[in-house]
């Protein structure tokens, strides 16, 4: 799966469409995903091999959510995850390289969505046992909070990765539960919204990983329902595009974050949803296929991803309803285990 | 992520067959630097010209994270080895720490370029974060300061560039809590990192980064210096003194997001957790009251600010909450801006919508 921006632009081809003309090229966006994997003759294709898992999720969960799962073949897929799995239990951004969590979540996620996550008790380096440990190993005690890796990187991004991941395999007894609440509630702030650690700037992408961990963990509860709403609504700009924070540009990722946020505290309708939808619509590339993060600028597949997940959560006719905590299909999400307790 | 804000530039059919072959070529040359690398580690060869395999590759590509971790695996080993010298005696202890400070300082020196072309790589931070860390622990106290105190200079530069770069404040705060640590016998730099914030909002009001930090620091202060009511007080009046100045530009969102922060000061919901949790009910309506005179008088030259109705809105809200109830002239001028906000404001109208039905609720 290729994270190579372009070929195609962002509103290229629909420019001058008026708002009620504007359509989800959907046969364009799953050619574009499909034909990722062919341009290994660019440079680019090697030197974003680092983000090689996080792109096929990307990739996948954009054909799922467009009704197009048949899109990726899902024996190479299953292969292509277990050849990233680690002795550690971990996984990497492809094969050879170190454990991470972003990539242990991809590799979790993607089994899940293909229904395949039986298959992990057939790598050689041992079954799902053995990743619930690695990221259970990655939480610091005293805290609650997690690193990225063996390095030590703390951020309330890979807090959210664990939750996400360990809810999927229905192992949240590994780690300390009620511990790393406390700690995404410290890193709450006057606005409402939330940083990456206690005390820093409050983020929108943040608040996807935040309140998205408090809403696995059943702790709603503890968010400041009112003054987080308010907070993001007003990361709408008159364009219709959501920024990450005050004083910041419109981007179709963005916008994803926030998104969600307002849609787990049941607050979608505190922005205009109409113009959003026909921001986003405006990202795509309607002739190559692919979105982007504003009109203009070249498409990539993380934005696709998120671009459909938006419009799916919009309720935009003809997709796959998407899960807000966990950005997977719904229907993925409901037959968890876990959500059977 | 790799493409935000990437304008279009030629695509592959358009390359010449000349662009091809040398794509290929480097191509080539990349992943064959990849492959020795792998190799080393494999071989745990953690040479010095592994190292320098890992430069070249790093440059090319610093979001690499696995090559970040080769190199940390090289310099975990070195200081290792200093270590083992020392118990052997082969080595003096201050010889050591010398060595480790060159190790450190000239690995700090070749990340520098690839910070001001990267500023947004967190793998290139992380590293930095690494290699200091690394210095508290194997130098002396003063020595392994020196190094964060250099930090903080650097970190200072980046953000006289760039003043709202998020990593640049994080890992700023990150540089002081080590500065304030027992480790390296440090003390609370909070006094001097609110005059920070200061000067920065002086350079530019609709710095949020600046407010949010501020907002922290205030607060983090009175406790430190076990602030009685007075001065936290007094506190409280040099903030509303200082947002009531930039508010003579009554569009910036910034400013607004702040005022709110210090109106929660006499909001009985939220108060206990605001910098002046002491003050008498008498008090905080005095206080709402004339926050509602100065954001009144805004609206002379800001009747299309929907910022000044909201306001407006709150400060009403919270008297009727001090004074339990809201009169039936209030009622109405709450109504009124309501209306206003729907106007000036349609993106968000649903929430206002939801404002008017509580309000309705409460009121029958
Ligand atoms: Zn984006």
């Amino acid at each position: 799966m290729s994270l190579v921006s372009g070929p195609g632009r962002g509103g290229t081809h629909n420019q001058d469409a008026l708002p009620d003309q504007l359509k989800l090229a959907v046969d364009q966006h799953v050619r574009y995903i499909r034909n990722l994997d062919t341009r290994k003759d660019e440079l680019q294709y090697w030197l974003t091999e680092h983000l090689r898992l996080n792109g096929v999720y990307w990739g996948l969960t954009a054909l799922h959510l467009l009704g197009h799962p048949e899109g990726l073949p899902r024996d190479a897929t299953i292969k292509f995850v277990l050849d990233c799995h680690n002795i550690d239990g971990g996984f990497g951004a492809a094969p050879g390289h170190d454990s991470h969590m972003l990539y242990t979540v991809s590799a979790v996620q993607i089994l899940a969505t293909v229904d395949a996550l039986p298959e992990l008790e057939s790598s050689k380096y041992g079954g799902k046992a053995k990743v619930a440990d690695f990221i259970a190993n990655l939480q610091d005690r005293e805290s609650g909070t997690f690193a990225g890796d063996e390095w030590g990187e703390q951020d309330t991004r890979f807090l959210y990765c664990a939750f996400n991941a360990l809810s999927i395999l229905n192992m949240m007894d590994r780690i300390d539960v009620d511990k790393a609440v406390a700690y995404v509630k410290a890193c709450e702030n006057f606005d409402g919204s939330y940083g990456r650690i206690p005390g820093a700037e409050s983020h929108s992408g943040q608040v996807f990983t935040c309140v998205g961990a408090l809403a696995i963990a059943r702790r709603l509860d503890l968010v400041s329902q009112d003054r987080l709403a308010a907070w993001l609504s007003e990361r709408q700009l008159p364009n219709g595009g959501l920024n990450g924070r005050p004083e910041k540009l419109e981007d179709v990722c963005y916008s994803w974050w926030v998104l969600t946020g307002l849609s787990i505290i049941g607050k979608l309708h505190w922005i205009d949803k109409s113009k959003l939808s026909n921001f986003i619509l405006r990202c795509q590339d309607t002739e190559h296929g692919g979105m982007s993060d504003r009109p203009g600028n070249m498409v990539d597949v993380f934005h696709t991803c998120f671009g459909v997940a938006g419009l799916s959560l919009l309720g935009y006719p003809g997709l796959r309803k998407v899960n807000p905590m966990y950005c997977m299909p719904d229907d993925v999400v409901q037959k968890l285990p876990y959500w059977h307790k | 992520m790799a493409s935000h804000g990437v304008p279009r530039s030629a695509t592959r059919e358009q390359r010449s067959v000349e662009a091809r072959q040398k794509e290929l070529r480097e191509i080539e040359q990349y992943q064959s630097l990849v492959t020795e690398i792998r190799q080393g580690v494999e071989k745990k060869d953690l040479s010095p010209e592994l190292l320098d395999k890992t430069s070249a590759l790093l440059k090319k590509n610093p979001e690499y994270y696995t090559i970040w971790n080769v190199r940390r695996l090289i310099f975990a080993n070195e200081f290792d080895n200093l270590v083992n010298q020392v118990q052997n005696q082969h080595l003096e202890e201050d010889k050591k720490q010398s060595q480790v400070l060159d190790i450190i300082n000239h690995d700090l020196y070749f990340l520098f370029p690839l910070l001001l072309e990267y500023p947004k790589c967190y793998w290139i931070w992380n590293h930095r974060l690494w290699l200091l860390n690394q210095g508290s622990f194997y130098l002396t106290p003063g020595g392994a300061r020196a190094l964060w105190d250099d930090e903080l200079t650097l970190v200072s530069k980046m953000l006289t560039r760039d003043s709202r770069n998020f990593h640049g404040w994080g890992y700023r705060r990150t540089v002081i809590e080590k500065l304030e640590s027992d480790e390296l016998n440090g003390q609370s730099l909070s006094r001097a990192e609110y005059n920070y914030t200061t000067k920065m909002i002086g350079q530019n009001l609709s710095n949020f980064s600046a407010w949010h930090t501020r907002s922290r620091l205030i607060l983090k202060i009175l406790n430190e210096e076990n602030a009685d009511a007075v001065e936290r007080k007094q506190m409280l009046d040099e903030e509303l003194k200082l947002i009531h100045k930039a508010l003579f530009d009554p569009y910036d969102q910034s400013l607004w997001f702040y005022h709110q922060n210090l109106m929660s000061n006499f909001d009985p919901d939220t108060c206990q957790k605001a910098m002046a949790p002491g003050l008498s009910q008498a008090e905080k309506v005095a206080y709402v009251q004339e926050e509602r005179e100065f954001v009144e008088d805004l609206i002379e030259d800001a009747a299309d600010s929907k910022w000044v109705y909201q306001a407006l809105m709150d400060c009403v809200l919270i008297e009727g909450k001090l004074t339990g109830g809201l009169s039936a002239e209030m009622n109405k001028n709450v109504q009124t801006w309501l209306e206003k906000l729907k106007e000036l404001d349609p993106l968000r109208s649903g929430r206002w919508a939801d404002v008017q039905h509580t309000i309705l609720r409460r009121t029958v």
